[in-house]
């Protein structure tokens, strides 16, 4: 057969693994094997032994269309297998015909599927929406290489691709403005982005599934950028590298945004420009990875003076460290009074008393805020604080319907579990720990209430509890990932449906009594099944990439994994949230949205508290103290001129609007009047309530209506957003007129006793500032009060008026 | 095998049967009973939805007559103790449970009484709610599986459980019998006589000279997206890129060639004597025409239509004076051949049209879309006659049997459906039915669409789907043979990563030959009277 040759034809033969495409097409070929062509009459083509990794291309030598042609004319036949004799002939031809041939078309997965999401193909408003758009459905962001290769290809035989003619190809005809599309022209004939296309449909639209390393990390070309002025810029590239170690520039294949764009912008070319002073992120975004970089635009140099102020401990090291880069001076330290209120009300959920503020103020010691702080840790009521925020956290809610598992009895199993973890000084990791992998019933086992309560329904929802329970936990919202990738993050449907099954095998049963449910894990449950291919999804821990091992309950390996040391995602989550807790905003905020597009702000500080936590074991009060030591947390709420603009960075205190059942206690506190709450005994604070319902308890449950008035978390879900902040007319309208200030200002008797026992107006007016607002009044406000008294300073009238007026102060509502 | 049946089938007729006791009756049948039931869950696999439990002891003999004679009915066997689904036995105490406080003997909601089955044959004040034989057109059945939670029965509740369901919708496929000893309601199963092709005069209508075109601007072969065959002799039109090649099927070489400049034909139709064809195409989202060519001459004879978009489905009437069109536009315009003028559109389906056929007696227009609607039109007045609601996915292709009894529809969610038109049911439904093979750890939806179907001269009808395979049906809806694929592994074919699809197929004039174009631009042809596996 050989020796019929009349003029050798080479056939590329590349190993895919070390096929190198992409802006770079033409390489040497590695290794010819292939050869041939008996060219005059045809019949003896050949074609190389095709294994699986490898990919054979046929080239005459000459242009391809000469080959289509030729393979055209002579389809339908057979091409034999190479024989050995041909095989060495190739070998032997190579050494002396020195090709350089085209490496391999382009392929679909690597080089034409990032063109559709760089020009917006598959975002959600256009063909990746659920429905597609005009009967044309790709996969948002690309999720679905399988189904977008049929869609594209096979769907409609010759008309999105057609493999004749390319270049009439609706798919490039559309993109390129020459016919009519809604989505109007993307790129131009002339675009890199449309030969890509064209290439790879001259090629016949080849599908490449399992012949593409996958893209396994985005790295951009800058770790920070910081500009000087507006208006200055700078270029990033992005690199992809993929699961054979190599690596692409996707710079034109990638999609940028910013974060802020009245700090910076960035363009579709990567480049940077500043806008104004200020600190923010932009990001790209390639195959499912989302990066990002800060970027700080400074304010003028002229007239900034960095005031040095002292560094208590890390968390000043950390926050005036990235002040001093930002240019921003941090506010002074605020005074013993604010300080008092302040640190009573985040730790004990209450105002300072009397005899607390005088003892305070009277206090010489200069250790004598860190004296404060560790008596207040030591308070049953710090406990009693977190044990409501995880009660919100954790839905606590109890209804008297039995069969959804949720009944008040188990409600008090777990809130009474939880009160008691916090009392004693439990660590973090284990009480979280404790919850996951618990079994049994929901009426003596608090703690199995996991199951019950951090989802209301009457069946266990595997996939809404995995998503609430990332939530929770870790601060990752992965239910995007439930009907297509995290187009933020890189959270997959594989890493979503890995997790739910973590919770597929939750069951519950009735138990002895009515109200009993007895919450166990079925092992025997099959896994979640991936949404796009049904493909059973084992149990695998969020990020890894191998699922835990098969076999028993897999909740313990998720415990394990969860509150583990090394889980950074976990203690960041919690060192966040107690920062939050304490200075009115997350490191990361919201604090139950951590994704790649939401960075910190300050990353060494979390980074720090977190490494903190994990030190002290997590153990709660240390970090709270650490924190309330800082002069960070001391900080006054007046801004100085720097500062004043900044409301991210901590430079000042946050004025903070007290929590609902915060403010209730605090007017409780102020005019001694207790307030009932039905189905709790008399004296039950508002944080030590939870809402207990006649009913099921699906939906929003405030309990009591001060609360939902003021903006308690209703428990509806999980989200943090739950717990409002903002000031409503109803609120305001409560306070003026509501029976929670009225009734209780001449109740008991508080007053009438307080202006007999003291001697003037002015000790009078005194004390109910102290009570109400932690602090002397100031002259101006003495002057005025003494002349609202005027002759009736026996009056008890008067003085409801003030504490009324006091009451109603935005200071009073405020934590500053 | 079937003679053998078909004699013991004679054996136990119901006078031998009555003679012996049950408990030997009941002997003598078990073990054909028992081969029966593995050839008829073989058959049912085959065919998908279509199932009709018949298999019973009463109902035994006149089954297993049906089944053999006519293998057109396919049974749920439940085991040993198959017994039909009746309205006594099953159905009435799910109805008892879930539906009578509602619908029963004291209220009648929607005027609907379950607590009797005369009543529930009657309907309610909206009509039937059961149909004999087809459960998806029964509103009962629509009802209670329906997905929007308030749109479903029993209202406010869970759905009925799947068993119970299932129960439910083999008693209406089964025939709606009200008890054991009764038969099930009459369904209609269509015999077919073959009408004779019109003869005109003198012989076939065969090219005479045509030149061959050479398409330069194609780097490989167009896909093969329109096929005809000559309706009079040994003649298939083959559609390719800006031409339209005519091929003999024998010796698959082309006769000859006439351009269509204007893009892609997407549709090619003899008229009933094969002297004109009909062409209809354009390019995508720019132009769409239909045009009339002489067969034998070449000559273009008319141009019809001026759209914007590619013509995707196009038939020409059968007197010739009329052509329907449609495309992306979701309107289905009819045109004069006489003068080119629109004489009305069609204004009622909600996606693109995908498929238009008239039938071959000139009464009817059939139109199918892209989410599955197909309606049928008075061809003369252009008036509303049906609807046939079956299809879930793209209808891809209508064609009539030349009686026009039938309507074929086929679509991309893999069913074939025989369409009853006198009735306005499907008389079969074969679902799934090009399967594709399931490679070895795939998980997922494979696309199993059926991408196009037509009549041959004997009733017959050939389809081609996405698992690669041409097959061919009886009259009765039951497969004869399957032609292909060479293989099902993508990663053999002959262009390396693209998978090549049948995408049209015909038999001959004769029947005598199977044609079939792909994707890949290439023509396959099979002998019929050849057997093959």
């Amino acid at each position: 057969m050989a020796s019929e040759i009349s003029e050798p034809v080479i056939i590329g033969y590349v190993d895919s693994k070390t096929r190198k495409t992409g802006s770079k097409r033409i390489m040497p070929i590695k290794s010819v094997l292939l050869v041939l062509c008996q060219t005059a009459e045809l019949g003896s083509c050949a074609t190389a032994s095709e294994s699986s990794e490898t990919q054979c291309l046929l080239f005459f030598r000459g242009n391809r269309r000469a080959l289509h042609d030729r393979r055209r004319s002579y389809s339908g036949t057979l091409i034999p297998k190479l024989d050995n004799a041909l095989v060495a002939f190739a070998l032997f031809a190579t050494l002396f015909f020195p090709f350089t041939v085209r490496g391999s078309e382009p392929s679909f997965r690597r080089d034409v599927m990032p063109i559709f999401f760089r020009a917006g193909c598959n975002s959600g408003t256009c063909h990746g929406s659920a429905r597609g758009k005009d009967g044309f459905m790709l996969s948002l962001f690309g999720y679905d290489p399988k189904g977008d290769y049929e869609r594209v290809v096979n769907e409609m035989i010759g008309r999105r691709v057609n493999i004749a003619v390319p270049e009439q190809s609706l798919l490039l005809l559309k993109a390129t403005g020459a016919v009519p599309h809604t989505g109007g022209k993307l790129f131009s004939p002339d675009s890199d982005y449309y030969k890509t296309v064209l290439e790879w449909i001259e090629a016949g639209a080849p599908d490449d599934i399992g012949q593409v390393p996958s893209t396994v990390e985005v790295v951009l070309s800058k770790k920070g950028l910081m500009f000087e002025k507006p208006e200055s810029s700078e270029t990033l590239t992005v690199t992809a590298k993929a699961s054979d170690s190599s690596t692409r520039d996707v710079t034109r294949l990638a999609r940028f945004f910013s974060n802020n764009d009245s700090v910076a912008r960035i363009d579709s070319d990567g480049r940077v420009t500043a806008v104004g002073p200020g600190d923010t992120n932009v990001f790209a975004r390639f195959s499912r990875f989302t990066v990002g970089v800060e970027v700080i635009v400074l304010p003028p140099a002229a007239g900034f003076q960095w005031p040095d102020p002292v560094a208590v401990n890390f968390i000043d090291e950390l926050v005036f460290d990235r002040l001093k880069k930002l240019r921003v001076a941090p506010s002074d330290l605020c005074d013993d009074e604010t300080f008092l209120r302040r640190v009573t009300l985040d730790l004990v959920a209450q105002p300072p008393t009397l005899a607390e503020y005088r003892e305070f103020i009277a206090d010489t010691r200069s250790d004598k805020r860190a004296i404060k702080i560790d008596q207040l840790l030591d308070n049953d009521a710090f406990a009693d604080v977190w044990t409501a925020l995880w009660a919100e956290q954790l839905r606590v809610i109890g209804g008297n319907y039995a069969p959804v598992a949720t009944d008040v009895k188990a409600a008090d199993a777990f809130f009474q579990w939880i009160r008691t973890q916090m009392r004693t000084h439990r660590p973090l990791n284990e009480f979280i720990a404790e919850m996951v992998d618990a079994s049994g019933s929901n009426l003596s086992n608090g703690p199995v209430n996991l199951y019950t309560m951090l989802v209301h329904k009457p069946q266990f929802e595997p996939k809404a509890f995995a998503a609430d329970f990332s939530q929770a936990f870790l601060g990752v919202q992965i239910q995007c990932a439930e009907c297509h990738n995290h187009p933020f993050d890189r959270w997959t449907q594989d890493d979503y449906y890995g997790f739910v099954s973590f919770f597929t095998g939750m069951k519950r049963k009735p138990g002895i009594e009515p109200r009993e449910r007895r919450i166990y894990c079925d092992t025997s449950a099959p896994p979640a099944k991936h949404l796009v291919d049904g493909r059973p999804m084992p149990a695998k821990t969020l990020g890894s990439v191998e699922p835990i091992p098969a076999g028993g309950d897999p909740r313990k390996a998720l415990a394990q994994w969860l509150t583990a040391p090394e889980n950074e995602m976990f203690s960041r989550n919690l060192a966040n949230r107690i920062w939050a807790q304490l200075l009115g905003r997350g490191i990361i905020e919201p604090v139950d949205d951590v994704r790649a597009s939401n960075p910190p702000v300050n990353g060494p500080l979390l980074d720090a508290l977190s490494k903190r936590l994990v030190e002290v074991k997590f153990d709660l009060r240390s970090v709270v103290r650490d924190i309330c030591n800082s002069r960070v947390y001391q900080l006054s709420a007046r801004p100085n001129a720097s500062n004043v603009r900044d409301t991210r960075q901590f430079s000042h205190a946050h004025l903070r609007r007290l929590r609902a059942d915060v403010l209730l206690d605090s007017i409780v506190a102020v005019t001694g009047v207790s307030r009932r709450f039905s189905g709790f005994p008399e004296g039950t604070r508002a944080i030590e309530y939870y809402p207990r319902e006649s009913g099921d308890t699906e939906g929003p449950h405030f309990g009591d209506p001060f609360f939902s008035t003021f903006g308690r978390s209703s428990r509806a879900t999980v989200c943090a957003c739950e717990t409002k902040r903002e000031p409503t007319l109803s609120q305001t309208l409560h306070m003026v007129v509501g029976d929670s200030v009225r009734d209780r200002l001449s109740a008991n008797g508080e007053i009438k006793r307080l202006v007999e026992s003291k001697s003037g107006p002015d000790d009078v007016v005194e004390e109910l500032f102290v009570r109400a607002l932690g602090r002397q009044p100031t002259s101006d406000e003495a002057v005025a009060m003494r002349t609202l008294i005027g002759d009736a300073v026996k009056d008890v009238a008067v003085y409801e008026d003030i504490l009324w007026s006091l009451l109603n102060s935005t200071e009073f509502a405020f934590n500053h | 095998m079937k003679s053998a049946m078909f004699l013991f089938a004679q054996l136990t007729t119901p006078s031998v049967l009555k003679r012996m006791r049950v408990t030997s009756r009941y002997w003598l049948v078990w073990p054909l009973q028992a081969f029966y039931a593995r050839e008829v869950r073989r058959f049912s696999e085959q065919r998908g939805t279509e199932k009709r439990s018949l298999c019973g002891r009463n109902a035994f003999y006149q089954s297993m007559v049906i089944a053999t004679l006519v293998n057109s009915v396919c049974l749920i066997v439940h085991g040993e103790e198959a017994k039909p689904i009746t309205y006594d036995d099953h159905i009435a105490m799910i109805f008892k449970k879930h539906c009578l406080q509602c619908h029963g003997d004291s209220k009648q909601e929607a005027g609907l009484n379950f607590a009797n089955y005369l009543a529930i044959r009657k309907g309610g004040s909206g009509g039937e709610v059961v149909v004999a034989g087809r459960s998806s057109s029964s509103r009962l059945f629509q009802a209670i599986t329906a997905e929007d939670p308030d749109a479903r029965m029993p209202p406010k509740n869970d759905p009925l459980a799947k068993d119970q369901i299932a129960l439910i919708k083999s008693w209406i496929d089964t025939g709606l019998r009200q008890s054991s000893g009764s038969s099930p309601v009459a369904m209609r199963t269509l015999g077919f006589t073959p009408t004779a092709v019109v003869k005109s005069d003198g012989p076939p209508p065969m090219p005479e000279n045509l030149p061959l075109i050479e398409s330069a601007r194609l780097i490989r072969p167009f896909p093969v997206l329109a096929l005809a065959a000559s309706p009079r002799t040994s003649l298939v039109v083959v559609a390719s890129y800006e031409r339209i090649d005519f091929v003999d099927p024998q010796s698959r070489s082309v006769i000859g060639s006439v351009p269509f400049p204007e893009g892609e034909p997407h549709v090619l139709r003899f008229n009933r004597s094969g002297s004109v064809l009909l062409a209809a195409g354009g390019r995508p989202v720019h132009n769409g025409v239909a045009v009339l060519y002489d067969v034998r001459s070449g000559k273009r004879l008319a141009e019809i239509g001026n759209e914007t978009d590619i013509v995707l489905a196009a038939d020409l009437s059968a007197d010739e004076k009329q052509i329907a069109m449609g495309g992306s536009s979701r309107v289905v315009k009819v045109y004069s051949t006489e003068n080119g003028v629109l004489v009305r559109s069609l204004v009622k389906h909600t996606e693109w049209i995908t498929a238009i056929a008239y039938s071959p007696d000139g009464k009817l227009l059939a139109t199918g879309d892209r989410v599955g609607n197909i309606h049928l039109w008075d061809a003369v007045s252009g008036g509303v006659v049906l609807p046939l609601a079956e299809h879930k996915a793209s209808v891809t292709s209508l064609t009539w049997r030349s009686d026009s009894q039938v309507l074929v529809s086929s679509g991309e969610d893999g069913l074939i459906a025989w369409w009853d038109i006198a009735k306005g049911w499907p008389a079969f439904l074969k679902a799934d039915a090009h399967p594709p093979q399931r490679p070895a750890g795939f998980f997922g939806k494979i696309a199993n669409g059926v991408l196009d179907a037509s009549f041959g001269p004997g009733g017959e009808l050939i389809t081609c789907g996405r698992d690669r395979s041409i097959r061919v049906w009886a009259s009765d809806g039951n497969l004869l043979k399957t032609f292909g694929p060479e293989s099902n592994d993508v990663s053999n074919s002959s262009m390396n990563g693209i998978r090549i699809l049948p995408l049209t197929a015909v038999l001959t004039f004769d029947g005598s030959l199977a044609v079939s174009g792909d994707s890949a631009g290439q023509l396959k042809t099979w002998l019929m009277n050849v057997d093959q596996k």
